[in-house]
């Protein structure tokens, strides 16, 4: 008697637990994440830039939870590269066999290489020093060269590239924000 | 271990202690009324805790969110399961109580643990009511002003407790808040330390036992494991009906809650009973220079009564005998009460269904669910930004919205989209965006019979507005249809167009 009372109320646990539990649960199939185009002005400005990287500004659209999907002003580095040069610069993004990305993206496209403006290390936004010729984070000093590799400061691993895309003369971007402090890339959400 | 913690706690004999009870005649399946409505209250605290993980509270957010939980199968049986668990424990409140009434449990000395029962029904009925309106769409809406509309009915302090209720002159977010207050923080505590008082005066007293003449004689049974196995089979059971309830029959989320567009609410089956007697009786009767409010002996006076009776009830029927032969007024009393409540439930189910066979029908459930609802205005069709839009473009144009909400929505529809075979639609409507002085004198004079409008046929009765509407009024309203409903882009009319049209 005293056992058949106890399993009933270890099923009734179990039927509450299984709703409870998973709805809490991250959903398994993050969104695939969508383009959005940079403007075109900047993007002139990056062609005729060479030794300074460019700050590209286009919209980001984003779901927060059930609100309607919201927008908001967001950037990404840009600079104009020569992709060999690049590939060999990167030991830490192009380390897969066959000198392939680690990222599931091309790199390099169009002669540019955009980065996240998420400094790898605790997710500060950095800014270019034209006269340090660097990357410099304010929060805790990490510094990259104007390739993104990490010179200085605490950071686990360079800048983070983003996909780019031509689409019909224009440049489009889609938007990840990468885990911070890890030595690899780890998906932390996709938007755009 | 467990003497461990026994010797630091005392936990284990003081659970030895609570499940230790006597049970005067042995356990009986009689007697599961009262812990099942327990049960189910912990199902719906666990669930409503859990439910608050996904949803917030305010008019931006509360339907949104809701919809948000519909989409996840996990959120959404959650959500079915407290929707089908209320009702589960408001009819097993009722079944606890009327059995505690037939048996006679509530005489001397228990009349104390009558009176927080009725409360504890009392408090559930306010949760149920508090709950309704959190979806916060059509439904929720409707049935809800109804409610506070009755509070505010209340003699004296009526409106004073509608506009605190309500959070404001009107519904709107604060209202939203307010119920989400007193649905997941104010009720349930007062639930439970009114449990906790029932509880305690039952272990005070003992249980009741059958119905015999010496209880003396009963020998006593044991609380744990065989009572509380008995309690633990039904409300089994009745966990197994709502898993199935709620996987079977969800509940139906309607499109988000719009002031502006017509909708008969349907109430809550538990209310449903108060619906029928307000559906009964005429607004207000005349005796001779008295004027009598049948609105508020329906709504009010006849539920408080009622209500009063009940609560008193050990008082009233104060021999010492439970013996069913001794209390036959009572017992018969009990029947009649139980016939006329059914009878007014079907009642209001009746009418409600007529009047909502009237109103448009709601939206399919996979139509509110679907990707374009959620990005739309409130007004839920392209539409309605148009014409907000345009509403706030001049001042005219706000003052003939108003006019159009205030007097023309309830027919013509808020956005003017009309109602099939009797109300023809203003937006795309040739003849609004024709002729200017046509569309005067529909308005001023009104319009009778069979009208047709784009191939279709509409036979409703457009009243003459030249009686209630001054000149500045029906100017602003034609330019407000003629300028803002659809593709309508024709030219404004002044007031002294309209005078004009009256000489």
């Amino acid at each position: 008697m005293a056992n058949a009372t106890i399993a009933i109320g270890g099923i009734v646990g179990v039927v509450l637990a299984v709703p409870i539990v998973g709805s809490l649960l991250p959903p398994k199939n993050a969104s695939a994440g969508s383009w959005a185009p940079l403007s075109a002005q900047e993007l002139e400005a990056l062609q005729k830039a060479t030794d300074k990287p460019v700050k590209l500004t286009f919209t980001l659209k984003f779901q927060d939870a059930y609100l309607p999907e919201q927008s908001a002003d967001e950037y990404v580095w840009g600079i104009k590269v020569d992709p060999a040069k690049f590939q060999a610069a990167r030991p830490d993004v192009f380390n897969q066999p066959g000198g392939k990305p680690n990222v599931p993206y091309d790199v390099v496209n169009m002669g540019f290489v955009v980065f996240s403006p998420i400094c790898p290390h605790l997710g500060c936004y950095y800014n270019w020093s034209d006269s340090q010729n660097r990357f410099m984070c304010p929060c805790h000093g990490s510094q990259y060269t104007f390739d993104g590799t990490h010179v200085a400061g605490p950071a686990p691993r360079g800048l983070d590239p983003l996909p780019l895309r031509e689409q019909s003369g224009n440049a489009e971007v889609t938007w990840i924000v990468y885990q911070s402090n890890t030595p690899q890339r780890i998906v932390v959400s996709y938007q755009a | 271990m467990l003497n461990w913690i026994e010797e630091r706690t005392g936990f284990v004999s003081m659970t030895k202690d609570f499940l230790t009870e006597d049970v005067p005649g042995g356990a009986r399946y009689w007697y599961v009324f009262g812990s099942a409505t327990l049960f189910m209250m912990i199902v719906q605290i666990v669930t409503g805790i859990f439910l608050t993980f996904f949803y917030a509270p305010s008019a931006a957010t509360a339907w949104e969110s809701t919809r948000a939980i519909y989409l996840n199968p996990y959120t959404h049986f959650l959500l079915a399961l407290h929707y089908w668990g209320a009702s589960a424990m408001i009819a097993l409140v009722f079944l606890h109580l009327l059995q505690v009434l037939v048996w006679g449990a509530y005489k001397s000395p228990r009349e104390l643990q009558w009176v927080v029962g009725v409360l504890l029904l009392l408090v559930t009925l306010v949760l149920g009511l508090t709950g309704y309106l959190l979806p916060w769409d059509m439904d929720a809406y409707f049935a809800s002003q109804v409610s506070l509309n009755i509070v505010g009915l209340a003699p004296g302090l009526g409106p004073i407790m509608q506009h605190i209720a309500q959070g404001g002159g009107a519904m709107g977010t604060a209202t939203i808040n307010r119920f989400f207050g007193l649905h997941v923080w104010l009720m349930p505590a007062v639930l439970v330390l009114l449990v906790g008082a029932h509880l305690a005066i039952f272990r005070h007293n003992g249980s009741a036992g059958p119905v015999v003449e010496d209880p003396r004689t009963l020998r006593p049974g044991r609380f744990w494991p065989d009572q509380f196995f008995m309690d633990g089979a039904f409300s089994f059971i009745a966990f197994i009906i709502i898993c199935f309830l709620a996987m079977a029959f969800p509940p139906y989320l309607d499109a988000k809650a719009d002031p502006t567009k017509f909708f008969v609410p349907y109430p809550a089956w538990y209310f449903l009973s108060l619906f029928g007697l307000l559906a009964l009786v005429p607004p207000e009767i005349h005796l001779g220079p008295l004027t009598i409010s049948m609105e508020l002996i329906a709504t009010i006076i006849v539920p408080t009564l009622f209500l009063l009776v009940v609560l008193f009830i050990p008082w009233l029927d104060r021999s010492r005998t439970r013996s069913f032969a001794g209390r036959a007024r009572l017992l018969w009393g009990t029947l009649l009460m139980v016939a006329a409540i059914v009878t007014l439930t079907i009642y209001g189910q009746v009418t409600t269904m007529i009047k909502q066979g009237s109103a448009p029908p709601s939206p399919p459930e996979s139509v509110v669910l679907s990707a374009e609802a959620a990005t739309l205005p409130p007004g839920g069709s392209p539409q309605a930004a148009g014409s907000g839009a345009a509403a706030t473009g001049s001042t005219t144009n706000v003052s003939g919205a108003k006019v159009f909400s205030s007097n023309c929505a309830s027919c013509h529809g808020a956005q003017g989209q009309g109602l099939p075979g009797t109300f023809p639609p203003l937006a795309n409507n040739p003849v609004v965006a024709g002729d200017p002085k046509k569309v005067i004198g529909i308005v001023l004079n009104g319009l009778h019979g069979a009208i047709s409008v784009n191939g279709q046929t509409y036979n409703g009765q457009m009243p003459a507005w030249k009686v209630t509407l001054s000149n500045k009024d029906i100017a602003d309203v034609i330019t407000y249809i003629r300028g803002s409903l659809g593709n309508n882009h024709a030219s404004p009319v002044n007031e002294s167009q309209v005078a004009g049209y009256k000489l």
